[in-house]
């Protein structure tokens, strides 16, 4: 549900993020080239690439974790170079390195990361309830680095979705999960959806792209390809969303 | 408040349960309190000393028993061989091998001298190699010397002397040595503590996730710095028990004093470990600059070791940026002089400027790499 006090910027009622001439250098390095692109509201946006393509960076950037060299972010309206401290309040984050504290167990990073998004000791408690009806409690009492990847994915995203945030950035969820944690993974990003959250996820899994509503694949810091992944494929004359993206990539590295 | 005690209590749990901070707490101080408590002592209990005797005279065996009967001196009999046939030279050869602290020659003329009250010349070569030894030697055999020529005049010196050591009256290094080291050691853990904890956040990415969380700045370093304030309080109270119980120090003042100004001391600490988190890029960069920035300064400029007067000028200046230095003296004053509150109340303002410049600078340290992140 939207933070009422958090409104829309007027001209801009369908995008969640906009991103505008968007660069990131490191030294002379771009890590991320002037890239535009905008995410709809309740609209799962996949952001594919090999390693080092710029997803992570361009995901930092959106959330204020990396200083923007060029080009402008707008978040629900609101810009990330001045309202940083607004968008906090309704964004939630799932790194890709880190997401839970490893020598906490899975009830205390619950307790931990409610506890430092300010929620009141009885929705604490309420969550820790409710991942407890999913997950044994044999299981939440053990330190995070003795639990399996599935469910350490499962609290990871349980505890990014505490805040309640209207929009989601998912760096790399999946990586270290089995085939069908995956599965259920997106199933839930589903349900997520059709509760109005909007959704960017970075992946290198091309066989997950296919469940975004739309995927852009970046390659050297450059969106090379944008549009939903039937769309896409049908306009490349590709069966599959490898060899769309071996396609593009080797076209873009002909040019 | 919500918030910092979210991060009070991870950081607990996170000491509670990393094997490395536990060694930091528990196992450091006390190898570094062995180490220093014994290893570091000024005291000279056994000067291996041999004596040439070319007087062979009743005076010359006077002085020698003299010696001998003294608890810091243990005689060692010169034996001369093919490589060293005579007394000096073998004397020398043990001087050189450490055998012997030190060797006196008297001379052929020793007792006629004595008899007839002239200045009697005695030799004494002492190995000055390590220069707080001899110096000590030095001072033992001027103490001895003055006891054997009033024994042998049967006159006493043109005055008497009764010296009365006060706070330290065995003259036991250990009184010196293990409540310098127990400021050491405080300041050392206070900092190692914080800047492992704030790099480990660094280096596994976690800082992030406080970062864009709505932790404020001041939040975040508050929450990492009131877990380690408690531990380290507790540091200080085992070193202490373990200086009071097993080197027998003597806790003459008040501890409540002493807990005050420990309390600033150890914010400075903390505050400068954090200080250290943000220019680190590693917990081993982080450990490695930790150590140097508090262990050099505090144990060569503080006062621990060499005596703030005997440090050249400019080293000198360089010890009032120690907060050690300040510190050392009020638990030093505290513990063996009973001194009060009012007798450091400068050393207090001191510590207490060096806590509060260093918290806001690592504040505002930490704040500027959150900005600077984006």
């Amino acid at each position: 549900m939207r933070n009422p006090s958090n409104p829309p910027a007027a001209g801009c009622q369908d995008d969640a993020i906009r991103v505008k001439d968007l660069t990131k250098k490191f030294g002379e390095f771009y890590a991320v080239h002037q890239i535009n692109f905008a995410v709809k509201r309740s609209e799962i946006l996949g952001f594919l690439g090999p390693n080092g393509a710029g997803k992570t960076t361009t995901i930092k950037m959106i959330m204020g974790l990396l200083r923007i060299t060029a080009g402008e972010i707008l978040v629900n309206g609101l810009s990330v170079k001045r309202d940083l401290k607004k968008i906090k309040t309704f964004t939630g984050y799932m790194s890709q390195k880190f997401s839970l504290y490893p020598l906490l167990t899975a009830w205390e990073n619950i307790e931990f990361f409610g506890g430092i998004s300010g929620l009141s000791p009885a929705k604490i408690k309420h969550a820790q309830q409710e991942m407890a009806s999913k997950i044994p409690m044999e299981i939440l009492k053990q330190k995070i680095m003795d639990i399996p990847p599935g469910i350490k994915q499962q609290v990871a995203l349980f505890t990014c979705l505490m805040p309640d945030p209207e929009i989601i950035f998912l760096d790399e969820p999946t990586s270290g999960v089995d085939p069908e944690n995956r599965r259920m993974f997106w199933m839930h990003i589903y349900e997520l959806q059709k509760r109005g959250k909007t959704i960017l996820v970075t992946t290198h899994n091309l066989d997950e792209a296919e469940y975004a509503d739309r995927i852009l694949i970046l390659h050297n810091g450059r969106i090379i390809r944008e549009g939903e992944p039937a769309a896409l494929l049908a306009a490349d004359h590709s069966d599959s969303l490898e060899e769309l993206f071996k396609k593009a990539i080797l076209s873009h590295e002909a040019n | 408040m919500k918030r910092i005690k979210a991060v009070i209590v991870k950081e607990f749990f996170h000491i509670l349960r990393d094997p490395k901070s536990l060694v930091i707490v528990l196992i450091l101080p006390i190898l570094m309190i062995f180490i220093f408590g014994y290893a570091l002592s000024f005291d000279q209990s056994r000067i291996i000393t041999a004596v040439i005797d070319f007087s062979h005279s009743e005076l010359s065996q006077n002085l020698i028993k003299t010696l001998s009967q003294n608890n810091h001196y243990q005689l060692k009999e010169i034996i001369p061989d093919e490589r060293f046939p005579t007394p000096t030279a073998k004397a020398e050869s043990l001087l050189k091998t450490g055998e012997i602290k030190q060797y006196l020659i008297i001379p052929s003329d020793f007792s006629q001298h004595m008899k007839k009250d002239t200045p009697a010349a005695v030799a004494v070569i002492i190995d000055g190699s390590d220069s707080n030894v001899a110096n000590i030697i030095h001072q033992y055999n001027e103490m001895i010397f003055l006891q054997f020529q009033t024994e042998v005049r049967k006159l006493g010196p043109p005055f008497s002397i009764h010296t009365k050591m006060y706070f330290n009256p065995e003259n036991k290094s250990a009184f010196y040595i293990v409540p310098g080291m127990v400021a050491v050691i405080m300041i050392m853990v206070s900092a190692l503590l914080t800047s492992l904890s704030v790099s480990r956040e660094k280096e596994t990415g976690s800082i992030e996730l406080l970062f864009i969380s709505p932790l404020k700045s001041h939040e975040i370093i508050i929450g990492k710095t009131v877990p380690y304030i408690l531990v380290a309080l507790l540091e200080g109270t085992f070193i202490m028990l373990f200086a009071k119980f097993w080197f027998q120090i003597p806790i003459r003042g008040d501890l409540l004093i002493l807990l005050a100004f420990g309390l600033i001391y150890i914010i400075a600490g903390l505050s400068l470990g954090i200080m250290i988190s943000t220019v680190a890029s590693s917990q081993k960069v982080a450990m490695i600059a930790t150590l140097l920035i508090t262990l050099l300064p505090s144990i060569l400029l503080s006062g621990f070791i060499f005596p703030l007067d005997s440090l050249s000028p400019l080293l000198r200046a360089f010890s009032y940026a120690v907060p050690a230095t300040y510190f050392l003296k009020i638990i030093r004053g505290v513990i063996l002089k009973d001194a009060l509150f009012q007798h450091f109340s400068l050393e207090g303002f001191i510590l207490l400027g060096f806590s509060l410049i260093l918290i806001n600078m690592a504040s505002l340290r930490f704040s500027r790499q959150r900005k600077a992140a984006r």
